[in-house]
């Protein structure tokens, strides 16, 4: 995206008086449009639309050998695929900076246990183990991607089935499972502490959420601040530019404060989806 | 994965002997109990004392700038190359580029690393051209790039910011135009416990939640900062950490950044002298 | 080769319920994105492709590529790690993937009046968010629909279909992943259906040549049916965006 000068102190100065171009306040985020179960063949899934950001998030599981460093964790991979659709500039391997970006932070933001807990993967200590892969696919990018990426993983973790096991066979280094085909015996995630992650954006001096690709533009760096319950699991800078310590935490703390609001929309949004609804990308 | 076949990559499934002694992560828990009954650290340091430090400007000859940094046991290596255009970029751009290239040796850590690099190392390296970014005054070499490649040779904790107060010093020795001296500073948090500086095992006491009735805090944060314009050049945490403990951290941070630009500082004037003094 | 599994049962129905000569649903909308130029999305069964069309615009990457007497059309085809059963490693850049690029490119050209665009570049990727049989084809009127959207003048449209031969006599239409799967051989031919060209044929396994002509004869005939689908699409698509600036009420 290009923009002259006068465009970019058209957004500079809208921020400044709390009138963003697109008529948001400060900390205002814009309409979102949240879909579970939209891949079916996947075990959880999650469109989502963020104004003119779209993610598709697919959960798949397979059985893994957990690490021998921690031999009571399941493991979970994020992968990150920045496509083409989204903008020319991810054609072969042009967005892969980005993706590994966005799947490092995402990594580290469900590192601690106590945001996700690893050990309910285990089926067996040091032998047998769930490993989820959390497939994030970028086919639309209209500015935040890390706060719109979270969202969509954390409501696809919500509706992930993960296969319930009837029991299991051991007979010398021979591991059988015996994995229930019924569907509604499965057993779901908990993701109450799953982190929610909001980007802060600075431009001119004051601090924004939710930027727009234009915004995204005008700013001189940006913190993400990833919040699991009420405490900070991660906060990861981007962009470039540098802030005074007072700015980072002006910054962190409005991070904060946005995400638990956030946190509390998803939750109650995740509580209202009924299994049926349609979704797909014919509405 | 691409396997490199000139190189011995080792069997694929070996284990460290390490996890089977004595030293793993059950007694990482017994060894914080024992450090919060004493009050000191193994290496009897007050929690707020940082290591002391060691630098020195060209260790690598053929490099056009470079740094070796000595933490105790940490050591890193940042050698930093002339200016070269851009690579595959047709059009022009304004502003110069950093490309940064952090890396484990095989050696450095109690686990072998393998050559290629992992998803830790691209993280730190991102980390550290953010931090480097905005000290060197890019649009002074516009459509050119420099190049700092930092090998860590010894991990005993606090790699990342090493390898960022390193890489400062070898961009200044280049003679690649800066603002500012940078500093970098790492703190592990447990409970209500600070490390600043954290050695590995204090590092990895720091990853998990240790097992307590009252809420559990954990978690490694990394700043850094350009001294003179008090601003903060990079800052990560991961974790899980409060938000008033996050705050706690920064203002420690912040002064332990400004205890070692003196340090910093001290050796390049050092290195200027020494230069004239060749030269006259 | 139809191992003891027949493709189609003595009464004539496939192991889906269809007829031989019955194409899988079809369901698509033009404009699913707002930033790229041209977008759409396809279903077909349960093959899912999303395509995205940006420009023409100027040649990226140095003058030197562009062409001075056509639009240098820029295909990439890519798979997300989730479409298939088993998930995929990485989602673009294996031999199979550059080769359906390729063969898109070729499928495209052969529809674009790409001289009207000289020293220009015409992007269209392509992502296949669901695999069950027939990507192709489904790629192929994704891009169709994609180029269309965009308002890229085309001779007309290209729509591919696959056709196979059952019990080593009938021809069938359209085969879905499980028929693929039980084997058979698997003709694919993308054409322009208005005026019967074909612009790209392959073919996997063998049967007798004999048979060539009546499957190519079905496949040809899946084309223009589904240029019947698409076509309906699109209309519906123009009037529904027609209609809200009111056009729909002028009377001539």
């Amino acid at each position: 995206m290009a923009l002259c000068d006068a465009e970019k102190t058209f957004v500079l100065h809208g921020v400044q008086d709390n009138f963003r171009i697109d008529g948001r306040e400060l900390d205002d985020y814009r309409p979102m449009e949240l879909e579970t179960d939209v891949v079916s063949h996947a075990f959880g899934s999650a469109r989502l639309r963020l104004a003119n950001t779209d993610v598709l998030v697919a959960v798949k599981i397979e059985l893994d050998v957990p690490f021998p460093e921690s031999p009571q964790n399941g493991k979970i991979e994020f992968f990150v695929d920045c496509s083409a659709n989204a903008t020319p500039e991810f054609e072969g391997r042009g967005g892969e900076d980005l993706a590994i970006a966005i799947s490092n932070t995402l990594t580290t933001a469900y590192s601690s246990s106590l945001a996700f807990d690893s050990r309910k993967l285990c089926l067996l200590n040091g032998k047998k183990c769930w490993k989820l892969y959390v497939d994030i696919l970028i086919l639309e990018c209209g500015g935040n991607l890390f706060d719109a990426v979270s969202i969509a993983v954390k409501a696809a973790l919500w509706n992930t089935r993960i296969p319930f096991v009837k029991n299991v066979n051991i007979d010398g280094n021979n591991i059988d499972l015996d994995v229930s085909d019924d569907l509604c015996l499965c057993e779901r995630l908990d993701i109450e502490n799953a982190p929610v992650m909001v980007t802060v954006c600075k431009i001119g001096d004051k601090c924004i959420v939710d930027p727009n690709a234009a915004e995204e533009h005008c700013s001189m760096g940006s913190v993400v601040v990833a919040v699991s319950g009420t405490k900070i699991s991660t906060i990861y800078q981007t962009g470039t530019g540098s802030l005074h310590p007072a700015t980072l935490t002006e910054s962190l703390q409005l991070g904060f404060r946005v995400a638990i609001r956030l946190n509390e929309a998803l939750s109650k949004v995740l509580s209202r989806i009924r299994p049926d609804e349609e979704a797909g990308f014919l509405k | 994965m691409p396997v490199d076949h000139k190189r011995i990559n080792g069997p694929e499934d070996t284990v460290p002997y390490s996890l089977y002694t004595k030293t793993n992560k059950q007694s990482l828990t017994e060894q914080y109990e024992e450090i919060r009954k004493t009050g000191q650290r193994t290496d009897s340091r007050a929690f707020s004392e940082h290591r002391k430090i060691f630098v020195r400007t060209g260790a690598v000859s053929q490099a056009k700038g470079s740094a070796y940094i000595e933490l105790d046991n940490t050591k890193v290596i940042v050698s930093v190359f002339d200016p070269r255009e851009i690579p595959n970029r047709p059009d022009y751009s304004l502003k110069g580029e950093l490309y940064c290239e952090f890396k484990f040796a095989p050696f450095s850590c109690h686990k072998r690393r393998l050559h290629v690099q992992d998803a830790e190392e691209k993280q730190h390296s991102a980390i550290m051209k953010r931090a480097l970014e905005s000290t060197v005054c890019l649009h002074e070499f516009p459509n050119f790039q420099v190049d700092v490649y930092a090998t860590v040779l010894e991990n005993d904790g606090s790699c990342l910011s090493a390898a960022i107060t390193a890489a400062g010093l070898a961009l200044a020795h280049a003679g690649v135009p800066m603002y500012d001296i940078i500093t970098s500073v790492t703190m592990g948090i447990q409970r209500d416990t600070f490390f600043v500086d954290p050695t590995v095992t204090e590092q990895n006491i720091c990853l998990y939640p240790r097992p307590s009735e009252s809420d559990t805090e954990h978690g490694i944060v990394v700043l850094s900062k350009l001294h003179t314009h008090d601003q903060v050049s990079q800052f990560y945490q991961f974790g899980n950490v409060s938000l008033d403990k996050l705050n706690e951290s920064i203002s420690i941070l912040d002064e332990t950044c400004r205890e070692l630009v003196p340090i910093v500082q001290k050796y390049l004037v050092k290195h200027v002298v020494k230069n004239l003094q060749r030269n006259t | 080769m139809s191992k003891n599994k027949e493709l189609i049962s003595k009464i004539g129905l496939r192991l889906d319920g269809r007829r031989a000569n019955e194409l899988r649903r079809i369901r698509c909308k033009l404009g699913v994105f707002t930033e790229p130029d041209g977008s759409a999305y396809i279903e077909q069964g349960l093959t899912k492709v999303l395509a995205a069309v940006y420009g023409p615009h100027e040649v990226r990457g140095g003058r030197s590529k562009a062409q001075h007497n056509s639009a240098i059309i820029n295909c990439q085809f890519s798979m997300a790690v989730f479409s298939t059963t088993e998930r995929k490693k990485r989602p673009r850049g294996d031999r199979k993937s550059t080769e359906l690029s390729m063969h898109l490119q070729q499928a495209l050209e052969a529809a674009i009046k790409s001289e009207l665009y000289p020293f220009c570049q015409i992007d269209v990727y392509v992502e296949v968010l669901h695999a069950d049989g027939g990507i192709y084809p489904a790629c192929v009127n994704a891009a169709t629909l994609a180029l269309i959207d965009a308002g890229i003048p085309l001779k007309e449209y290209v729509c591919a279909c696959t056709a196979s031969l059952a019990n080593n006599d009938i021809p069938m239409l359209d085969i879905s992943h499980q028929e693929e799967v039980l084997g058979g051989p698997t003709l694919t031919v993308a054409a322009l259906p208005m005026s019967g060209k074909i612009v790209l044929m392959e073919m996997s396994q063998r049967f007798h040549l004999d048979h060539l002509d009546k499957v190519l004869e079905k496949a040809l005939q899946g084309c223009k049916d589904i240029k019947e689908i698409l076509d309906n699409a699109v209309r519906l698509h123009v009037t529904d965006i027609g209609s809200s600036t009111g056009w729909a009420n002028t009377k001539h």
